[in-house]
């Protein structure tokens, strides 16, 4: 037997009964470890979750941890994108002479992680095959989901590709290992045994000893993660990297704190990427909108020292969700293109994309693109959750776009020759001949160049 | 269109396996435990590797017994690397093996860039040659000041006190410690050391994990990782079983 299963917390295949659980679990196999625990999928009764339980180690170390699991309890989950604590588990009686440990401890039970999502480590390593919208939208759903998390007043402390899982079908996220998230400026003072973040990730200030986690830093941690899932590259990781030999403790210390400095500072060129060491990051770079590239440098040049300079998660979400309304394809080589300027790719120039006009932004009229209700209303906040619209290549002739009523009521408007048109939910009409239509929502007017 | 396809920079991180085949390791199945245990661990090895990718894990095995010779010359991507059996004979060539592992990490034939190197020496006995001179040969080399080194002694026989020399300074304070000569007593507790040194010590020293706040950092150069639980080992220090 590996040694992985016979030296597990818990035993595979039994059934153990919890405290305040009203029925068994059954422990179905085991899902992973580290350092903190083990992670097993369990049942109760026909659903299926997922059971962490911790190493009496972590337990001893970090004496918050029980208090943070119940008050995460009890406020709840931000969104549906974390794989939230559910309920705190503590051994019965009999249980307890089956728990592999000399002091049985407690565990917490949150969802199972549906098939479909893959550590979005594999993403960085680029062994997930993914379109750059799903990256884009995988992007938007972390600021959003952080975004809740800010709102609760919490915050999560340990942002990295570690505790992302991503659906590379349709760029959904899951956040996994939330037993950190604390009530955002409650780590002050005595607060050893809890977490500080992961190198590569972590605010300087968090890394240089200066401050403890908080919502700030989660700030900082978010954008290198965007970064990284955007660029495939690290930002700080450039020159100055080349005159370190040995990257340890020490090195990074310098690399992401002492001597930090992003590799496309706009007024410092020392740490650019060497075009042979960092291939990726020249590549992927040109490839965002200014307004995006704009969120980086801020965050990484003046908020790298000024935490109150870093953007906040709802610049992010408006500035990523810009960027995908702005997708369409290059007429040459086919790769996706974010702005105006000439393909990333292939270096071509492409004439400005046909735009729909809405009350309150423009969307690019290229298949694949959505229309959201934020679009319509300035007081919504942006979500990519439920689409009001959505374009779409006709399924024989992939020349001819159209717009999708995916609302529930019916659209009226009129084409370009003055002829009225109705436009039925789940119906499509051709963009070429379209003037305009009228929503619940509000207008839609195709913009011509 | 998918994203693009773009090489990605990454470091070679060099795992050194230093593996004891005198002759007392065919006494009760140490040998093929041995054998067993590094086998079993690469698969999580594997693993490890593929979440990091910042590292490039290249392993490569030294063994010694009369003299010392490469078992495992080439640096092998983990995920390629298929196991072959070390057999047991001999005396125990031990310094000779760090002077061995000491030309490999020269620059060059080391790179000029890469993550701290791993070195883990396994042992059950006493070096028979001069080990003083292997060991001074090695700590010359800058990459072996960097490497994180780490010495498993198999049995009650193992020479523990030039098991820690090969580590380093004995960490203060009593207990088990990654900084001192790991005791594995019996197969499990081996193959739990065997990986763990190859899974969340490679973890460590290529793309860190979570860092906790520690009161006691040991201002080495890359922080390690706790010890496995080795609790179903009765032979094991887990403190006072009565009182």
């Amino acid at each position: 037997m590996p040694a992985s299963t016979s030296n597990g917390l818990l035993p595979v295949g039994s059934s153990l009964s919890f405290a305040g659980l009203e029925q068994p679990l059954q422990i179905l196999r085991a899902l992973g470890g580290g350092t903190q625990g083990q992670v097993y999928a369990v049942a109760s009764g026909t659903e299926e979750l997922a059971l962490k339980w911790y190493l009496p180690s972590c337990i001893a170390r970090d004496p918050r941890l029980r208090q943070r699991l119940q008050q995460s309890i009890r406020l709840g989950p931000p969104n549906g994108d974390f794989l939230w604590p559910m309920a705190l588990l503590e051994p019965s009686e009999q249980s307890r002479p089956l728990i592999r440990a000399q002091e049985p401890g407690f565990g917490y039970l949150m969802p199972l992680r549906p098939a479909g999502y893959q550590g979005a480590h594999l993403h960085a390593g680029g062994r997930l095959e993914i379109s750059l919208q799903n990256v884009l939208r995988a992007c938007f759903f972390l600021a959003d989901a952080f975004h809740e998390l800010h709102l609760k007043g919490l915050c999560y402390k340990d942002i990295s590709l570690g505790n992302l899982f991503l659906r590379s079908s349709d760029g959904s996220i899951l956040i996994c290992d939330n037993d950190n998230v604390e009530v955002d400026g409650q780590s002050t003072g005595a607060s050893a045994g809890s977490v500080l973040g992961t190198p590569g990730f972590m605010a300087p200030e968090v890394l240089l000893g200066a401050s403890k986690p908080s919502a700030s830093s989660d700030q900082f941690s978010l954008a290198v993660l965007l970064f990284r899932l955007l660029t495939r590259h690290d930002p700080f990781r450039g020159r100055m990297e080349l005159s370190i030999r040995c990257l340890d403790e020490p090195a990074r210390r310098r690399l992401y704190g002492e001597d930090a400095l992003f590799i496309f500072d706009p007024a410092d060129p020392r740490n650019r990427p060497d075009p042979e060491e960092h291939p990726a990051a020249l590549l992927t770079w040109p490839i965002y909108p200014a307004a995006l590239q704009g969120l980086f440098v801020q965050c990484f040049g003046a908020g790298l020292r000024e935490p109150p300079l870093r953007p906040l998660t709802g610049q992010w979400k408006q500035v990523l969700s810009r960027c995908l309304d702005q997708r369409h394809t290059c007429m040459h080589c086919g790769e996706e293109l974010f702005h105006d300027g000439p393909c990333w790719s292939c270096g071509q120039t492409n004439p400005p994309p046909l735009q729909l006009q809405l009350p309150h932004g423009r969307v690019a009229a290229s298949a694949g693109n959505q229309l959201h209700r934020h679009h319509f209303d300035p007081h919504l906040g942006e979500t990519l959750q439920q689409p009001i619209a959505s374009l779409v290549s006709h399924p024989s002739d992939a020349s001819i776009l159209g717009l999708r009523n995916l609302s529930h009521s019916s659209w009226h408007g009129q084409l370009r020759n003055g002829q009225p048109i109705t436009v039925e939910p789940g119906k499509t009409c051709n963009i070429a001949a379209l003037q305009q239509l009228n929503t619940e929502a509000g207008p839609i007017t195709t913009l011509r160049g | 269109m998918p994203f693009p396809n773009v090489r990605l920079s990454n470091r070679p991180l060099h795992f050194i396996y230093l593996c004891d085949c005198s002759g007392s390791m065919a006494a009760q199945g140490k040998m093929q435990a041995l054998n067993q245990a590094i086998r079993q661990s690469l698969p999580g090895m594997a693993e490890v590797a593929e979440q990091n990718p910042e590292a490039r894990v290249l392993v490569r095995a030294v063994r010694f017994a009369d003299g010392a010779a490469w078992h495992l010359a080439e640096p092998t991507p983990v995920q390629e690397l298929q196991w072959r059996d070390l057999e047991a004979g001999g005396i125990t060539a031990m310094g000779e093996a760090l002077s061995l592992v000491a030309h490999a990490l020269q620059s060059p034939p080391m790179e000029d860039r890469a993550l701290p190197p791993v070195l883990v020496l396994i042992s059950d006995g006493q070096p028979t040659d001069d080990f003083d001179a292997g060991l001074s040969r090695l700590m010359r080399e800058p990459w072996a000041q960097k490497a994180v080194r780490l010495a498993i002694a198999m049995g009650h026989d193992a020479d523990l006190e030039v098991l820690q020399q090969f580590i380093g300074p004995e960490p203060a304070g009593g207990g088990k410690s990654p900084r001192r000569p790991l005791q594995a007593s019996n197969a499990t507790t081996l193959a739990q050391y065997i990986q763990w040194a190859s899974t969340a010590v490679v973890g460590a020293a290529s793309m860190p994990a979570s860092r906790i706040a520690q009161s006691d950092e040991n201002g080495s150069n890359i922080p390690l990782p706790d010890l496995p639980p080795t609790l179903l080992d009765p032979t094991d220090d887990v403190g006072p079983l009565v009182w």
